[in-house]
């Protein structure tokens, strides 16, 4: 026995060794890209921390990674922050993951725990909830003060804009929900109307590939909900409350796209992959085995590499390939289709920055947001970490922004009837989960299900909680 | 000896309290982590979260908990898993132990082997099994979605959907993905059920067997009614066991299913989970803690009161 | 009808035994084969449809033994070499995995182990030795906290570590807090199998060292301890394994990245490589291996353990 104590014993101290030249290692470490996840160790450091919370990992430099546009943007963008500001603020990001960081920063502001300055915000709804928790500070005197201030779309601040007045976030991208569609697959254009839709989608079939594909999961909470299914739900006309709070699910037009939307996946216009969860519906739009792809405009960024029906590839590994198929004509993005009397659908989001309750360096972070909206910084952040249309109009004449992927996304966009998906719902996260399994239950899981019943299930559901 | 006077009665005290003062850091850590938690619970379950801070609530939490439909799915999914992974696992264990029974010297080989399934962490099993089932690249999931074996579409086990439940609203027969998850747990749980069922078969003295053979019983009779009876109480230890444990896993459907395809594979514990920290509605969570706590209270007693019973017999 | 000859009857059913054992050892250990077979796949092997288990084949035929191609680029992706002017070996593993998370499981691990024996033991055997009023009570109670999952508490004990971290105590850490749940989680199990140990071991002995003008505490020392080596080190073992293995406390009481632990950090990969599966085998495999490699040369005392822990009821 006496020969296992030895090893135990060095297991220990090796562990001890182990744990203080790692946490040593952090602050000698040579290279200056690596930003150390928050050590604020900083002791005799001039400069201090200003923390964000981004879905993107600066450190993660895995070229197959899901965020590695976002993983490379951070890696490109931290030093020049640094060295803008250098001996006064110095940017340190913690990645976390996209479907957790709400509730976790929730969690943070009201545990006292670590909060950070910034926050990357990606996803309007959230606001709802920051609202009722007291999580985002009130940013409406300063953000009036400064310089960008009129040259901000309305919209972007409507958005950012909470019940009482107060302006809760910083906007930068307006994403929009639109469709990425294989041009040949469609030569004469995304159908305008569900009867077109199902000629095209048959056809497609006999050929061995797929109408369309979306997320169609229950995966990431819902998330689901907030895309190709509100886009469909808002093109035939239905939402999902009533303008005062209260959910309403069980109506005439809610039940005519549920229907279509259960009937393409009967028929099999929609690959089996869609409901998989982990992002692999989009697997099928990148080999063309899928026509089309709703999602949101700022997909474009994962959409790589891509095989085009012709059998060209575009694999740099990055954004530019969705561009560069877009630019050649291989990919063009179109509306969604609409049923009669309504405008096709779409949701739209904003994404941004919050300053948390409790954010220990607020002048860092007012610092960051100035140098943010910065011409070239802004068309960056918009491009790389936002994904979508920028809110300062500035910046949309930067030329990143004159690329067809922009130009033809606002054309659809002009002809559809952009909202978000949640309205006056004061739970967003939690309805979002809960509509999710309920239109997973009626597409997929129980297309013999009476549709009527579950929706007025779950609406009866969430309201019995308001 | 008169040097010793004094001293003698405080260290008499000290040897006479020497047991309290032995067992007290550990009361002490005890009542930290376990009591106080558990006290804490219930106070939680009566209270809800509003901005302003903590909010009495009666009994509101449970009223909503219990008027959730996904409750009520969440205690069928459990029900059918812990019927599936104790008896399989039992069964399993049981044959196993039976042929592990008859060979005298087991190598070492042999049994690391057999036990690695058991010292591996919950979320890499479910890790190691998911590997397997991976829509469109998995190694299985070429025999599992080939159309011709499994019609009309192939079986993509973590996309498929439940069958038609048979008993209204209770969900069997289970999806697959549910079965898998049975699967794994029970590929994990059977070493230890193993070793369990065959220490209590060797406990079985050989005349007994060997009378009975004599007597011109054959195997299976041997097994139904010799066997069993006399080991029947570690059995119930291990079906309590394996039950405290089936309740309460969790890893395991992290990283296996996350909830699974739809909510099927969203078991009580999943669900804990999922009220606290994905809607960050910890009154209710902590409704359902005290629940199941409950439930596994009456199984804790339960199997100290059997093992009681157990010693008695032997 | 060949008369069989009771002696081969009794060899067949040897072999039909052993064959029996076989498959059953094989069954338990494909699924974890497969992994160990992934994580040396390269990508374009592993994403290929339908997928195929040995990355052996050529155009000409299914299966080549010489056209194997093995890779690591998996465990390459997992623990990020990256070439440094100032390591000896001339590169320096970057790969959070190791950096970060395994230091971390391997810390808490040892501390919460060390710390647990030393409490077990000295409750133990109290428990054994010393029999006072109410020790039966205590005893069951302890007992009864065995089997209370971490489950259930982790809410409470995440509200306690939030008020925790905002009373802001110097010296406080979220590490702290975590090797205690985690001592506290293990410490009934690990009482209950040291009073086992302790039970066994008979109580002349002591009596003869107090004979001998030892005192308890010294006889404790020289003369019991020696002896509950072998239960110690199975609590020891048992509890480490336990601590290295856990998920959901990690994952949920833990706030900071960097105190994070390896369980956690394998189902962060997971999220980020969905497709990448030869490098989430990789990282099971380089999580899994040290667990593996301790139980290699320590398993007669974790069988003891778990005996003595189990059947004893």
């Amino acid at each position: 026995m006496k020969r296992i104590w030895l090893p135990l014993t060095l297991i220990l101290l090796l562990s001890l060794l182990l744990v203080a030249c790692t946490s040593t290692g952090n602050e000698s470490a040579p290279a200056e890209e690596q930003s150390s996840a928050a050590t604020k160790e900083t002791a005799p450091a001039e400069a201090k921390d200003v923390v964000t919370w981004y879905q993107y990992d600066q450190n993660n430099e895995d070229p197959a990674s899901d965020e590695r546009v976002g993983n490379e943007y951070l890696r490109n963008t931290i030093p020049q922050f640094n060295e803008a500001f250098k001996g006064k603020w110095s940017w340190v990001n913690q990645p976390k993951a996209f479907d957790k960081m709400t509730t976790e920063l929730v969690a943070a502001v009201q545990a006292g725990g670590d909060v950070p300055d910034i926050y990357e915000l990606s996803n309007t709804q959230d606001l709802v909830d920051f609202y009722r928790h007291g999580t985002a500070q009130d940013l409406s005197e300063w953000a009036k003060a400064q310089s960008w201030w009129g040259d901000l779309d309305p919209a972007g601040i409507t958005a950012c804009t909470g019940p009482d007045g107060g302006l809760y976030c910083i906007p930068m991208a307006e994403r929009p929900q639109i469709v990425y569609v294989w041009k040949d697959r469609y030569p004469n254009g995304f159908p305008k109307n569900p009867d077109e839709f199902m000629k095209k989608a048959e056809e497609l079939k006999g050929e061995g590939l797929y109408a369309m594909t979306f997320f169609g999961s229950t995966d990431k909470g819902g998330e689901g909900v907030t895309r190709a299914i509100w886009t469909t739900i808002s093109s035939f006309g239905g939402s999902f409350d009533d303008g005062k709070g209260n959910m309403v699910l069980n109506t005439p037009e809610n039940i005519a796209a549920i229907q279509f939307l259960r009937e393409i996946v009967a028929k099999e216009y929609v690959p089996e992959i869609a409901f998989a969860g982990g992002f692999r519906e989009e697997d099928a739009f990148k080999d063309a085995s899928a026509g089309a792809f709703p999602t949101g405009l700022f997909g474009y960024r994962y959409l790589n590499p891509l095989t085009a029906p012709s059998g060209k590839k575009y694999d740099k590994g990055n954004a530019e390939d969705m561009l560069d198929a877009i630019a050649a004509g291989d990919i063009y993005v179109s509306p969604y289709l609409s049923t009669e009397g309504n405008k096709p659908g779409c949701g739209i989001d904003i994404a941004g920055f919050v300053i948390p309750t409790g954010a220990k360096n607020v002048e860092g972070a007012h610092d960051y947001i100035n140098w943010m909206m910065e011409p070239e910084q802004n068309a960056q952040w918009v491009a790389a970490a936002g994904g979508g249309f920028p809110v300062l109009k500035a910046t949309r004449n930067h030329e990143i922004f004159q690329a067809p992927l922009y130009t033809q996304a606002s054309d659809a966009l002009a002809v559809s009837e952009c909202r978000p998906w949640f309205g006056s719902l004061q739970r967003p996260n939690e309805a979002q989960e809960q509509i999710m399994n309920a239109i997973y239950k009626l597409i997929k899981e129980d297309p013999t299900a009476n549709i009527e019943e579950v929706l007025t299930k779950t609406q009866e559901e969430y309201n019995a909680n308001n | 000896m008169q040097k010793t006077a004094l001293p003698r009665s405080r260290k008499r005290r000290f040897q006479n309290t020497l047991p309290f003062w032995l067992i007290l850091p550990t009361l002490i850590v005890l009542l930290v982590v376990q009591v106080y938690p558990a006290l804490y619970t219930v106070w939680l379950s009566f209270h809800e979260r509003e901005p302003k801070g903590w909010v009495y609530v009666g009994w509101g939490n449970f009223q909503r908990l219990f008027h959730q439909s996904l409750f009520h799915e969440s205690i069928g999914h459990t029900i059918v898993f812990l019927v599936g992974y104790t008896v399989i696992t039992m069964t399993a264990g049981f044959f196993i132990a039976l042929l592990l029974n008859r060979k005298l010297r087991l190598s070492g080989l042999y049994i690391t082997l057999l036990f690695i399934p058991w010292i591996l962490a919950d979320i890499i099993a479910g890790m190691v099994f998911r590997l397997l089932v991976i829509p469109d690249y998995g190694l299985l999931a070429g025999f599992l979605q080939n159309p011709a074996i499994f019609p009309p579409k192939g079986l993509s086990v973590l996309t498929a959907v439940p069958p038609h439940p048979w008993f209204g609203d209770f969900p069997f027969p289970p999806a697959p993905a549910m079965i898998l998850l049975i699967l794994a747990s029970s590929w994990r749980a059977l070493p230890f059920i193993t070793l369990l069922l065959l220490a209590a078969m060797q406990t079985v003295p050989t005349e007994i067997i060997e009378s009975s053979r004599i007597d011109g019983a054959n195997g299976r009779q041997i097994i139904r009614h010799i066997l069993i009876p006399l080991m029947l109480p570690t059995m119930v230890v291990a079906l309590f066991s394996l039950t405290l444990t089936g309740v309460n896993s969790v890893g395991m459907i992290f990283s296996l299913t996350g909830g699974g395809p739809g909510t099927s594979t969203e078991v009580l514990s999943y669900l804990l989970y999922t009220i606290g920290w994905n809607q960050l509605r910890f009154g209710r969570a902590a409704a359902l803690a005290l629940m199941m706590a409950i439930v596994n209270w009456l199984l804790i007693t339960g199997t100290l009161r059997l093992t009681r019973v157990e010693e008695r017999s032997r | 009808m060949l008369k069989i000859n009771p002696l081969t009857r009794k060899r067949l059913n040897q072999m039909a035994v052993n064959v029996a054992i076989l498959l059953v050892i094989v069954f338990a250990m494909i699924p974890i084969a497969t992994t160990v077979l992934i994580s040396f796949k390269r990508e374009q092997d592993v994403i290929r449809k339908p997928p195929v288990i040995f990355p052996c084949d050529t155009p000409e035929k299914s299966f080549d033994l010489r056209a194997c191609r093995w890779s690591t680029e998996g465990y390459y992706r997992v623990l990020a070499p990256k070439p440094s002017k100032t390591s000896p070996l001339g590169f320096v593993l970057t790969g959070n995995m190791l950096r970060t998370y395994l230091p971390n499981t391997l810390l808490y691990a040892s501390v919460t182990a060390f710390i647990v024996v030393f409490l077990a033991g000295m409750s133990g055997y109290a428990f054994s030795r010393y029999h006072f009023r109410g020790y039966r009570a205590l005893m069951t109670a302890i007992l009864a906290i065995t089997g209370v999952p971490l489950l259930t508490n982790l809410l409470a004990l995440y509200q306690m570590g939030v008020i925790l971290r905002k009373a802001d105590l110097p010296f406080w850490d979220d590490r702290i807090f975590i090797v205690i749940v985690y001592i506290g989680f293990y410490l009934p199990l690990s009482v209950w199998i040291a009073k086992g140990f302790f039970d066994a071991i008979p109580r002349e002995l002591e009596e003869a060292a107090l004979i001998d003008g030892c005192t308890p505490l010294c006889a404790l020392w020289r003369v019991i301890m020696p002896l509950a080596m072998p239960g110690l080190t199975a609590i020891f073992l048992l509890t480490f394994v336990n601590v290295w293995n856990e998920f959901i406390a990690a994952y949920l009481l833990i706030a900071k990245n960097e105190y994070k632990t390896a369980m956690y950090g394998l189902y962060d990969f997971l999220g980020q490589n969905i497709i990448n599966v030869q490098v989430i085998a990789a990282a099971c495999i380089l999580i899994a291996t040290p667990v593996v490699i301790l139980f290699l040369f320590t398993r007669r005392t974790f069988f003891r353990a778990m005996v003595e822990g189990a059947v004893k009821g």
